[in-house]
């Protein structure tokens, strides 16, 4: 990454919480693959950012569904939550060529759908909200692509048992 | 030879259809789930003015076996035979991606020797995996276009030249379950290398041949040649990867441009065209099949010495585990870019939390609704099978 657009990443990350609550400034060392975190609302600006660096090619997005469960060192729980991760290439020659970041979402919150951006978000949006539940705001067709349309639930999700038994359906 | 529609008429996957005009005469057609040309069980939609497909809906999933929920509760020794069944065409390009992807995160590195077999098994693989979509292609247009059904079963026989060589290593045709997290299983065997020098050269010579048969016949160049056409842009913008890509002037393979296994060892030419129709992805996999052959003969004699596996042989299913952390891993599968997503700490450590496979075919199929509408329900077969989906892969 260039020194230039590390400077333009580093202002929408979420930045990390003290003691206090007090906003720490952001390190470099948070500015790497898989471990950055950015708030909902700088979801789409950060894509947008990314394709006009050269990122031009969606490769892909994985929601996960996380249940409610104790954190180590802190009194109250971790409550229930999604995570959707995306990432994206840089054509051409070079050793790290993919960028990701991930999103956190509280239970009942919506991401922002990138398909304005990328074309090929499309069914991989719509196969993450079939089988995960998360719902991607202004997406053009979002239907389930997996699963027959009268399913109950979504299969993903830790809640959602494996032998879990369900009617035929065709 | 496909009829131009009277405007230029641009594909809209989002048509909504009370916005066609009014006085067509519509009729709706159902191709698939059941039919030859999807290579599976896949179903699209088409919506037909006359003969030209004027929107095309896809309904994929009849294949889903909840392959990502299964693996959540798997453990990692246990899931790469699960994942040889995604892409059956080329399970062992499947099984390396996912353990490499858990190789990354438990920070082992395969040694030379294992890297070095793994680069000739993927790219014999390669060919098995071109071979099937040459043929099915060919077969797809038609048996009687003097080559169609015959190049299907010489492709056949030829593949089996390749399987031929991978049961002597691995004991099965196909789902081999020869690789591990942090090598291989098994070593090549005595006389192995000369066996596959063998059967590649013969390959190389029966590929002579369906150039013959099939890319000199004036039937095969008048039914493909500008059909379905994919531009730069489109493919661009559809994160398509792989020979599809490559065909519509894509530059683009993560073999070169990220290299992994020991493909930073050996010189690999990225075979291109600029057309982006039919008959550009059907070159491009004839060509590639044919540079595979030339790197998997270059790289089969000069094996290195060493062990196969990093560490101690794993010996139980609950040996592999993985406490934290995400990671993506990208491998250039026959289709495109083949992806793991895995994000550890299952319980234990023993399983992954969460497992997703990017799979190449769904973003390949994901280009029909751009692609059929403006053509023939005729050119609508010639257009999938180019595509070569793998609907295993496409649903898991």
């Amino acid at each position: 990454m260039t020194p230039k657009l590390y400077q333009q990443i580093a202002p929408l990350l979420t930045p990390t919480v003290d003691a206090d609550g007090n906003a720490l400034p952001i390190t470099p060392e948070q500015v790497v693959n898989f471990g950055m975190m950015v708030p909902q609302n700088k979801h789409l600006a950060l894509a947008q950012l990314l394709k006009e660096a050269g990122y031009s090619i969606y490769v892909t997005v994985v929601a996960s569904h996380w249940e409610e469960q104790t954190v180590k060192g802190k009194s109250a729980p971790d409550p229930e939550h999604f995570e959707v991760a995306t990432v994206v290439r840089h054509p051409g020659p070079g050793a790290t060529t993919t960028f990701s970041w991930r999103v956190r979402l509280e239970v009942g919150e919506s991401i922002d759908s990138l398909v304005s951006l990328y074309a090929g978000a499309d069914w991989q949006e719509r196969e993450q909200y079939d089988l995960v539940g998360v719902r991607f705001d202004n997406h053009p067709d979002l239907r389930r692509l997996m699963m027959p349309e009268d399913w109950p639930g979504h299969p993903l999700r830790r809640d959602y048992a494996i032998d879990t038994s369900h009617f035929p359906w065709r | 030879m496909s009829i131009a529609m009277p405007s230029p008429f641009v594909a809209d996957p989002y048509l909504d259809i009370d916005d066609y005009d009014s006085d067509a005469d519509l009729m709706v057609l159902n191709l698939g789930p059941q039919h030859p040309s999807t290579h599976g069980v896949f179903r699209i939609k088409l919506i037909l003015d006359g003969e030209i497909i004027i929107k095309a809906i896809s309904y994929p999933g009849y294949l889903h076996r909840g392959v990502e929920k299964l693996c959540e509760k798997l453990n990692y020794a246990m899931i790469t035979p699960i994942v040889d069944k995604n892409d059956y065409i080329s399970p062992m390009i499947n099984e390396q991606a996912i353990n490499m992807a858990f190789e990354s995160l438990m920070g082992v590195e395969v040694p030379r020797r294992g890297r070095w077999i793994r680069t000739i098994l993927a790219e014999m693989q390669r060919v098995a995996s071109h071979l099937i979509a040459l043929g099915t292609f060919a077969m797809d247009l038609g048996g009687a276009i003097g080559g169609g059904a015959s190049l299907f079963m010489y492709m056949f026989r030829d593949r089996e030249l390749i399987l031929d060589c991978f049961e002597e290593l691995t004991g099965c045709r196909f789902h081999y379950n020869t690789h591990i997290a942090g090598g291989q299983r098994h070593d090549l065997p005595e006389g192995w290398s000369e066996k596959v020098k063998t059967a590649l050269a013969q390959i190389t010579q029966h590929l002579e041949d369906c150039k013959q048969l099939v890319v000199e016949n004036p039937i095969f160049a008048d039914r493909t040649k500008g059909v379905g056409v994919i531009t730069q842009q489109l493919a661009l913008e559809l994160g398509l990867q792989g020979p599809i890509a490559r065909a519509s002037g894509v530059d683009m393979d993560l073999r070169r441009d990220a290299p992994y296994h020991c493909y930073d060892e050996v010189k690999v030419n990225v075979v291109t065209e600029s057309s982006g129709d039919t008959w550009a992805r059907f070159m491009v996999r004839l060509r590639e099949a044919q540079e595979s052959i030339r790197i998997a003969t270059e790289m089969v004699d000069g094996v290195p010495v060493g062990p196969i596996f990093a560490g101690k042989v794993v010996k139980t299913a609950i040996a592999i585990k993985i406490k934290e952390g995400q990671s993506y891993v990208a491998v250039e599968s026959p289709r495109g870019e083949l992806g793991t997503y895995l994000i550890a700490g299952g319980p234990k450590g023993i399983s992954p939390y969460r497992l997703k496979i990017r799979p190449p075919s769904l973003h390949a199929i994901s280009a029909i609704p751009y692609i059929l509408p403006g053509n023939n329900v005729s050119d609508a077969i010639a257009i999938l099978g180019s595509l070569d989906p793998v609907m295993g892969e496409v649903d898991r």
